[in-house]
Parts: C-alpha cells; sequence; structure tokens
C-alpha cells in the first residue's frame, strides 16, 4: 500500500517543479533577453551613438532587405570600358567625363570619335574618351531616339521603339544636322553593340564610387530588435519570448513566495 | 452686419485660396522646353541666315570661362551661330540641381536679347518671363568680367537668377574671344 503524500511534501515538490520551469525558462531566453536589452540600450541612444548616420550597403543585406543589386553592365570600345555610374554621369575606365542621365542605352565608335547615347541626349567623345559635346533635344535629337549605330563610318541614329515604326536617320556629328535615310532599322539592329557586365575591378571601383542603397545600422538593430528582419516568423518569435518573460516573472514570484 | 462680415471673410478667403491654386499651377507650368535651339537661331538672325560656327575651348578660354561659372567646364567646343558682329549662343548652367538652357545674343559687345530656352527645375521659373530677362539688355563685360548693369533678383530663384548672371557673362566672354578671333584672322 502506497503512503498518502503529506501537504507539506505536496508543497515541496510543487516548489521543485516551479523551480525547474523556472531555470528552463531562464535558459532558453537568457541569450536573447541580454540581446533584446542591449539592442533596446542602443535604440535608446541612437542620437547620441548616431547610428542613423552609419550606413550598411553589404550585398547580402540590401539582398535581404528586397533591393535588386544591378549587375553594372557597359559597353566596351577601343579597349576603354563606357558605362553609366547610376547617377548622372557617363563614366570612362572609371573616370567621369560627361553628363549622362540613365539608361546609357547604346555605344558607337568612328574613326572620328566615339557616341554615347543617354536619356538626356547624345554625348559626342573624342576617341580617348574626352567630352566634346552633348546634341540634345533642344539642338534637335528626335524624344524617342532608341539607338547610335556606326555603319561604314558613318554615323545612324533610330527611332520608335517597335521595328514597325522604326525610323533611321544619318547624323553629321560636325553640322550636328540629322538626314533621312533608307537603311533598313533592323540592319543597323542586327550591328548595334549590346551592353555586357563589367570586369569586376571595374564593378567594385563603381561601387566605391557611387554605392547605391543602403540601410541605416538604426534600422538594422530595430529590426531585430523586434525580430521584423527574420520576417514573420521573426516577430513571433520575439512575441514568444515576451510571453516565456511573462511566465519566467510568475514562477520567479511564485518561487520567492513559497520560499518565505 | 454680421452677415455681411461673414461674406466679406468668404470672399476673402476664396480670393486666397484661388490665388495660392493659380501660384501652385504657375509652379508646375514653369517647367519646359520653350523652344528649340535651331527655332532660336533662325528667329534671332531673321530673315537672314546666319552661319554656325564652333569655338573650340583652348585652355585659356576653358580657364577664363571656368573662372566666370565658378566651376570646371566641361565639353571640348562650344556652338555658335555669327552674322557680322551679332553672335547667338545656346549654353546651360544649372541652377539648384537642374540644367537650365539659356539662349544669349550679343552684338557689338552688349547683350541684345536674353532667352530661357528650357527650364527645368520645379521652382525658379520666373527668370523667364521678358520682365526679368529685359534687364540684361545693353549689359557688357567689365574687366573683372562680371556684368556692367545691377540685375535685381528674383525672391525664391536666387539660384536661377545666379545661372542666368553667369551664362550672359559668359556669352559675352565668348563674343569678344571669337570677334577678337575673327579680327585677327582677316586678311590685310
Amino acid at each position: 500500500m502506497r503512503n498518502k503524500p503529506s501537504p507539506n511534501s505536496k508543497s515541496v515538490n510543487g516548489i521543485k517543479t516551479n523551480i525547474l520551469w523556472h531555470r528552463r525558462l531562464g535558459l532558453s531566453t537568457f541569450v536573447v533577453l541580454i540581446f533584446l536589452a542591449i539592442s533596446g540600450f542602443a535604440l535608446n541612444h541612437s542620437p547620441g551613438l548616431k547610428l542613423n548616420q552609419i550606413n550598411l550597403s553589404s550585398n547580402w543585406l540590401i539582398s535581404w532587405y528586397g533591393f535588386e543589386v544591378p549587375v553594372a553592365e557597359g559597353f566596351k570600345v577601343g579597349g576603354k570600358w563606357f558605362y553609366q555610374d547610376g547617377n548622372k554621369a557617363l563614366l570612362v575606365d572609371g573616370d567621369s567625363v560627361a553628363s549622362c542621365t540613365a539608361p546609357l542605352s547604346a555605344i558607337a565608335q568612328t574613326t572620328g570619335g566615339v557616341f554615347a547615347l543617354c536619356a538626356d541626349g547624345l554625348n559626342l567623345l573624342t576617341s580617348d574618351g574626352q567630352f566634346v559635346e552633348q546634341f540634345g533635344a533642344i539642338d534637335g535629337l528626335p524624344a524617342n531616339t532608341q539607338a547610335v549605330t556606326v555603319l561604314d563610318d558613318r554615323i545612324y541614329l533610330t527611332t520608335g521603339s517597335a521595328t514597325i515604326d522604326s525610323v533611321t536617320m544619318e547624323f553629321n556629328a560636325d553640322s550636328l544636322g540629322l538626314t533621312a535615310t533608307d537603311i533598313a532599322p533592323q540592319t543597323l539592329k542586327d550591328i548595334q553593340q549590346v551592353a555586357v557586365p563589367l570586369p569586376k575591378l571595374l564593378q567594385k571601383k563603381l561601387k566605391q564610387q557611387s554605392p547605391g542603397p543602403s540601410i541605416s545600422l538604426e534600422t538594422v538593430i530595430l529590426d531585430l530588435h523586434s525580430g521584423r528582419f527574420f520576417g514573420q516568423f521573426g516577430v513571433l518569435f520575439i512575441d514568444l519570448i515576451g510571453l516565456l518573460v511573462c511566465i519566467l516573472s510568475i514562477t520567479g514570484l511564485m518561487a520567492w513566495m513559497k520560499r518565505r | 452686419m454680421l452677415n455681411k462680415l461673414y461674406r466679406a471673410a468668404l470672399v476673402t478667403t476664396a480670393a486666397a485660396f484661388f490665388a495660392v491654386i493659380s501660384l501652385a499651377s504657375f509652379s508646375v507650368n514653369a517647367k519646359g522646353i520653350y523652344q528649340s535651339g535651331p527655332d532660336f537661331f533662325a528667329e534671332v538672325f531673321a530673315p537672314l541666315q546666319a552661319e554656325p560656327k564652333v569655338l573650340w575651348l583652348t585652355p585659356e578660354i576653358r580657364a577664363q570661362a571656368a573662372a566666370i561659372l565658378d566651376r570646371p567646364v566641361r565639353g571640348l567646343r562650344i556652338r555658335y551661330h555669327q552674322s557680322n558682329n551679332k553672335t547667338a549662343w545656346i549654353l546651360e548652367e544649372i541652377g539648384k540641381e537642374m540644367p537650365i538652357t539659356i539662349g544669349v545674343v550679343v552684338e557689338d559687345d552688349v547683350i541684345q536679347q536674353v532667352k530661357i530656352l528650357a527650364y527645368r527645375e520645379s521652382r525658379g521659373g520666373e527668370v523667364r518671363y521678358p520682365a526679368y530677362t529685359k534687364q540684361y539688355l545693353g549689359a557688357s563685360l567689365q574687366e573683372d568680367y562680371r556684368l556692367s548693369q545691377n540685375i535685381d533678383g528674383i525672391t525664391g530663384a536666387t539660384l536661377s537668377v545666379w545661372a542666368v548672371n553667369k551664362v550672359a557673362a559668359l556669352a559675352l566672354y565668348y563674343h569678344a574671344v571669337v570677334i577678337q578671333s575673327s579680327a585677327t584672322n582677316q586678311p590685310k
């Protein structure tokens, strides 16, 4: 026959169970609690620590936040790389030579120079990449110019987006004049130079010159503190930690009261 | 009496509202291209046709132009039209963030016309009004490469006014260079 447990031993068992769970909860939450305490302290003193002025732009972080990190592309002409910096500059092997509103849609070269078609105009450059002048809309560049192509050392501009609407015109770089031509747009399209990814060295240099999107350290800490950094799962996790902290407080209070 | 006061207040409020809306729509409409380069040159020299020319920027010209604009000058050449002692220039200068395209006509070393051909900023478009641009008529270039006339500014368009002042002075300088150059090259 089993002995009936005395009320005193029941109480001791209850205290033991309570302390056991208190320890378990404490052990499973203490790392997160310390992190929340430190990150909370940092956020409270963010202006003093200037966390909003520290910008992070590592590729994985930018991708994590959903920003697209496009691979920088350019045109290799005469041994030099021509590309756009993402702002308003045309770069030749890393040096800003002219203003160029994105996109840089085409590059063509004659024996006399290089022609770079940007959204704001056609930039005329020397063969070694020096900016000569810009032929813009105000000078008579058609608004929907799509490409610049060189055929037999003559410069042609193609306007219109669809092949059926396309019109080609010959461009005189000395007089900045345009004359109609009967060359088929498809003929020019076939020989147009296409943009290719820049070499890694230039990509790295471009990133230093024009860092692109970045996230402030304050935002990252705030998102880590609230769990949003890891999406909906992270928020639920922090909610769970909050709940466990409530239980931890209650078990701690109960243990203290029962010991008295 | 109260009714009259109420009506007066209502009318005043409506008038103020209308004025604000008009001003807002004006500032939006200020952006745009008003005249193309070829049209500007044709208008300036009509009924004649001026000769299109190119001024190549030597290091000396470039240095002086940079001093006038207070920034480095990009490009190796500048296009202009000339007929005798009259030259017309289309130059660009950034007001606050966007370039303002300005046509300047110079004859006998004084400004004959300043015209804003394209204005791309969201504010400060008042510089395109003839009431403002007529201040430049008759202005010449002083020895310190500043305009000989005082140009009254426009509240809210300070940077655009500075840009037009710089371009007007630059056009006078370029004009002096080409006139001097053509005088030097003339057969004796």
